[in-house]
């Protein structure tokens, strides 16, 4: 009987081995995360996350899932949004991750309103119609089965609620795309083993993110997983796409 | 081009939290303001935005799906309205004159004002942070007497100028003087203004002598 098999970066593992292996390259680079994403995007991922901020339309009072939120930086921004009176879920995979992110949000006074949870995004662990908004920035590329993780999403949001999916994408742009490629598979992997001592784990960043699903692919994922209006916008030249859609 | 605008509202919430972190009254009015919301509508250019205050700062957010009902108070203004806002003019004068609306927590307004207005900025500690506290002191201490020796010099050299044109020069009249030239002036007109009646008057006697039948 041959395994079922899936991509990680250009490797094909068994199923069952990718979460794993994905785990195994967060734990390595949680400590350094955000020092590295401001090294790798220049700073233009805070940008790129405000953006999200201002097109999920969070309003007082709303209940909010952060999926892979990593280090929390949406979180912080949400549970100053939706205040006393909201909720706000940081929920990743990783342990190593999650406290990283519990612990930031502490140093910055952010309590009350916000849980923590280590769930997996295909079967996450909420009842149907939980949440107004969902976002998942730059996680949806490392979860092994992205139907069954919009297929999730749908269903814990609530009618009229949003799912935002912020992603490495294709720029489509033949040059840009030519410098981004010379940029991801020489300059990352170098900047991973200077700052975070680990080549490996950024050669599979960008490995993973020549993997991921173009614009349009994903948007119909996201309209097979039962999201209406979906729509995207490049950012920084379709390097990065926010894509949105909504649960009617 | 999406980025635009979200890389200026950045900035220039980074530099209010920035200056706001250095003023030693901000924690206090920032407690107070903690957890309020203000929506400023603008009209010319068209632009939601959502000024959330919390502990550390506060946040700027385009939103323009915003209700009304998410907002302690909201603003609606032109920039014009806002730069004489800030400028210090009065709330009340703007809200009367018809160029501002405010609905809401009225207060928020002012306090916001306040609050970004009334900075008092502890640029010492700012040079603390860099070069250590004794040359920070004594840079600071250079720069507050360069400052004095500044606005020292520029009023001797005003005072010393004004001299030198009214006094020793007299290229131009001094206060004193031109307050005689214009009451002269103001005379003259007056005079003029007589001897213009004076002569209409004789003018109209003549006119009235001419048109008498002759006996």
């Amino acid at each position: 009987m041959t395994k079922r098999t899936t991509h990680f970066g250009y490797q094909e593992v068994p199923v069952e081995e990718k979460a794993a292996r994905v785990a195994d390259v967060f734990h390595s680079v949680a400590s350094r995360y955000d020092l590295m994403n401001d090294l790798m995007s220049l700073g233009i991922h805070r940008l790129w996350k405000r953006l999200t901020l201002e097109r999920a339309g969070v309003r007082r009072g709303q209940s909010v899932l952060d999926i892979a939120g990593g280090t929390g930086d949406l979180t912080l921004k949400f549970s100053q949004l939706v205040g006393p009176s909201g909720r706000v879920v940081l929920a990743d995979i990783n342990a190593s991750m999650l406290n990283v992110g519990r612990d930031k949000l502490l140093d910055h006074g952010v309590g009350g309103n916000v849980e923590y949870v280590q769930a997996n995004a295909e079967c996450l662990p909420f009842a149907d119609n939980t949440f107004d908004c969902i976002t998942i920035a730059f996680g949806l590329r490392n979860v092994t089965d992205k139907d069954a993780a919009l297929a999730s999403m749908a269903r814990v949001l609530k009618p009229g609620g949003r799912l935002l999916v912020l992603e490495f994408s294709k720029p489509p742009h033949q040059l840009l795309s030519k410098v981004y490629d010379e940029y991801s598979f020489r300059l990352l992997p170098k900047m991973g083993e200077l700052v975070a001592n680990d080549a490996d784990s950024y050669r599979y960043l960008a490995e993973s993110i020549r993997m991921h699903p173009d614009q349009e692919t994903l948007k119909g994922m996201m309209e097979q997983a039962g999201l209406e209006r979906v729509e995207y916008t490049n950012l920084t030249g379709g390097i990065v796409a926010l894509h949105r859609g909504i649960k009617l | 081009m999406a980025l635009t605008p979200v890389l200026l509202l950045a900035c220039a919430e980074k530099t209010f939290n920035s200056l706001l972190a250095r003023d030693p009254a901000a924690p206090t009015r920032l407690r107070r303001l903690a957890g309020k919301r203000l929506l400023l509508r603008l009209e010319r250019p068209s632009l939601a935005l959502l000024v959330t205050f919390h502990t550390q700062g506060l946040g700027l957010l385009h939103a323009p799906q915003a209700e009304e009902t998410d907002a302690d108070a909201v603003v609606e203004a032109d920039c014009e309205a806002l730069g004489s806002l800030l400028a210090g003019e009065s709330l009340e004068q703007l809200m009367f004159s018809g160029r501002l609306s405010l609905r809401g927590q009225t207060h928020l307004l002012e306090a916001t004002r306040e609050l970004l207005m009334d900075l008092d900025l502890d640029w010492e500690a700012a040079l603390a942070e860099w070069f250590g506290d004794v040359p920070a002191h004594s840079l600071a201490e250079g720069l507050r007497r360069f400052a004095r020796f500044g606005l020292r010099s520029q009023h001797e050299l005003r005072t010393d100028l004004a001299e030198y044109v009214f006094e020793e020069a007299r290229l131009l009249p001094g206060q004193a003087q031109r307050e005689v030239l214009r009451d002269h002036l103001t005379e003259l007109e007056v005079a003029t203004d007589r001897l213009e009646a004076r002569l209409a008057r004789l003018q109209r006697k003549l006119d009235a002598r001419r048109r008498e039948p002759m006996t």
